[in-house]
């Protein structure tokens, strides 16, 4: 396609835009919101080195990193810009040993006018995620629902980010009175041609830390002095894509349907982030099901592949499945789910590169009016990896569990022009 | 408020029916028995279009929900949507009996919306997808919602014959559930029972920073 040229990097993609949408609308700029939270945890961990420290554990918080845990402390920006358009800014701080202490997650313009006789288009330009995790539905893109995000949503945290320009277009059929909403999404994006890469270096894994614009996740290898991996880069120059469409029954239920392709030319090396192009594509499918007692009922499903082609085709297949179900009453809040993940690659399981697990997951959740909410959650991860043995001379197969307590303090500040 | 109302329409109607006033009592019930309430029920005399006078009624905006949910007023009334929540609101609607659209605002910077044609005008927030609202504007001279008990009635009303019409969001059995009641000397009681269920309710108590 051409679209992408390999000498603008991500830092120039979203910012950019921001900034000039920001001064372009700035004579036109309403009142902005600022919200800003703190999440601290406790963690009781026995999980393996982490992938965020080049390991093959399944956890962000490893058996070296329990205690007292900075979780998250997030800083967004809501700026609405004239009537129809919405400037949004999220920046998180990990407190590990990322690039930069302080990044960005989420940086783009949308535009969202008016519906005109039921229809309503939405564009979205800059950097955020795809729209397939129905988990992930509360601010930041976190989950309400627990602590750590099912094994799909963990790997769109860490490896997806379009940057890029999505549209969609609605009709609203509730508004028009049916009983049912309709959604259609496409989007064009680049500088995400690594997807794939963590996949195949460490698996599937089951966390919170969403990986920065402009930040690197660790990767297993032999030389821990290397440095990790950098996600968001345009390789090929090549414009991938996705299409995806909602379906929403009143508000009590939503399936989402979305299928990816990052169109990457495997054969395209990148020196400068020892990395290659990865071509990657997938399907996944998500319903999530409410009922009038309070009751949630979440099912997710993935299934793809990912290659390179460094001297042949070396190829990944993935999938992963989640069942979850939640129950309120009202503030507080019980959750359970169970994740399968399995990666074959080059069609053997047990060759290195290969894996299959599956994780429990039970979490409670108190809101303690608008600001404060506590959770406490376990999980317990098994997974069978054959690269435990080739790279670390470990069993293949290991059990981690977690038990973590969480408070976050939130805040929200209105800006009167 | 509501008996005052009635009162003055029904003085205003004194002259087009002369006969002698009697009350019409209409009970609500859902599929299974159980009393329908908030239903919009209107009574409209037939052959004497009489409409209620035009009123200045308001559509508040609280804790992102409409408030009223449904609001019900004679036709030409106009509406005053203030926002009384701290985050800014785009009220819009495109029904076909009044599209209109309220640009980003907080308070009550705009002057109130005229309503001159009758019909179910739904309401929507352009930022908050959860919002959901009714106006129903009608040209019956006597309308009301029912109550906790499913009833809604109409003391004072001059006998004749009137079609009563039945409407709520959630009602399944098309678009209004109507009946041709005459009410006699002694008044009339009618009871309406619902052949359908309703529609699942909006789910209203969910934190509004879990989004869609």
């Amino acid at each position: 396609m051409g679209l992408l040229r390999r000498g603008c990097t991500p830092k120039s993609a979203p910012l950019a835009c921001a900034a000039s949408c920001l001064l372009l609308f700035a004579a036109r700029a309403r009142a902005g919101n600022l919200e800003l939270s703190l999440d601290l945890r406790a963690v009781a961990s026995d999980g393996e080195t982490s992938f965020l420290d080049n390991g093959l554990g399944k956890f962000r918080f490893d058996e070296d990193h329990q205690g007292l845990r900075l979780g998250r402390l997030r800083a967004a920006w809501n700026q609405p810009l004239g009537e129809v358009f919405t400037a949004h800014v999220e920046a998180s701080a990990w407190d590990d040993d990322d690039k930069n202490l302080v990044d960005l997650t989420e940086a783009y313009l949308e535009y969202r006018p008016y519906p005109r006789a039921g229809w309503r288009p939405r564009v979205r330009l800059g950097a955020f995620y795809p729209p397939m995790s129905l988990e992930n539905r509360a601010r930041g893109w976190e989950t309400p629902y627990t602590l750590t995000p099912s094994a799909i949503s963990s790997w769109v945290g860490e490896e997806l980010r379009t940057i890029g320009l999505e549209g969609q277009v609605e009709w609203l059929g509730t508004r028009l009175g049916h009983d049912f909403d309709l959604q259609l999404t496409a989007a064009v994006f680049g500088w995400n041609d690594p997807a794939g890469t963590m996949l195949a270096d460490h698996g599937f894994a089951l966390h919170d830390r969403q990986t920065t614009l402009f930040g690197r996740v660790g990767s297993p290898q032999p030389d821990p002095g290397l440095p990790k991996k950098e996600l968001f880069h345009e390789i090929d120059d090549r414009a991938g894509y996705y299409v995806g469409a909602e379906f929403r029954y009143l508000d009590r239920a939503i399936l989402d349907v979305l299928h990816y392709d990052n169109r990457g030319d495997p054969t395209v090396p990148a020196p400068e982030i020892r990395d290659m192009a990865w071509k990657t594509h997938f399907d996944s499918a998500a319903l999530r099901i409410e009922t009038a007692n309070d009751w949630t009922f979440l099912l997710q499903a993935l299934d793809g592949d990912t290659a390179i082609d460094p001297w042949m085709m070396l190829t990944w297949k993935f999938d992963s499945q989640s069942a979850m179900v939640a129950r309120r009453w009202r503030h507080h809040m019980l959750a359970a789910r169970y994740d399968a993940f399995a990666i074959e690659f080059e069609g053997d399981p047990a060759l290195p590169g290969s894996e299959d697990g599956h994780a429990w997951t039970l979490a409670y959740t108190y809101e303690h009016g608008e600001r404060w909410r506590f959770a406490l959650e376990w999980v317990r991860v098994e997974s069978d990896v054959p690269a435990r043995v080739v790279d670390f001379g470990e069993p293949a197969l290991a059990t981690e569990s977690k038990l973590e307590f969480s408070a976050r303090y939130f805040l929200d500040f209105d800006f009167r022009q | 408020m509501r008996s005052l109302r009635a009162a003055l329409i029904a003085l205003a109607l004194a002259a087009a029916a002369p006969a002698s006033p009697s009350t019409l009592s209409i009970t609500l019930q859902k599929r299974d028995g159980k009393p329908l309430s908030g239903a919009v029920v209107s009574a409209e005399p037939e052959g004497t279009p009489v409409s209620a006078p035009a009123v200045r009624a308001i559509m508040d905006q609280v804790n992102l929900a409409f408030v009223p949910d449904v609001l019900v007023i004679p036709v030409h009334s106009t509406v005053q949507f203030p926002n009384s929540d701290a985050v800014s609101h785009q009220v819009y609607s495109f029904s076909s009996a009044r599209q209109f659209q309220l640009p980003l605002y907080r308070g009550k910077p705009y002057p109130p919306v005229q309503f001159d044609q009758p019909g179910v005008i739904t309401l929507g927030c352009n930022i908050h997808d959860n919002m959901l609202g009714y106006i129903v504007v009608t040209v019956a001279p006597y309308f009301g919602r029912s109550d906790q008990r499913g009833e809604f009635s109409v003391p004072d009303l001059p006998a004749g014959r009137y079609r009563v019409r039945v409407w709520h969001p959630l009602l399944n059995e098309g678009t209004a559930l109507e009946r041709s009641v005459e009410v006699g000397e002694a008044g009339e009681t009618v009871e309406i029972r619902l052949t359908k269920s309703l529609r699942p309710a909006p789910l209203t108590d969910r934190p509004h920073s879990w989004g869609y």
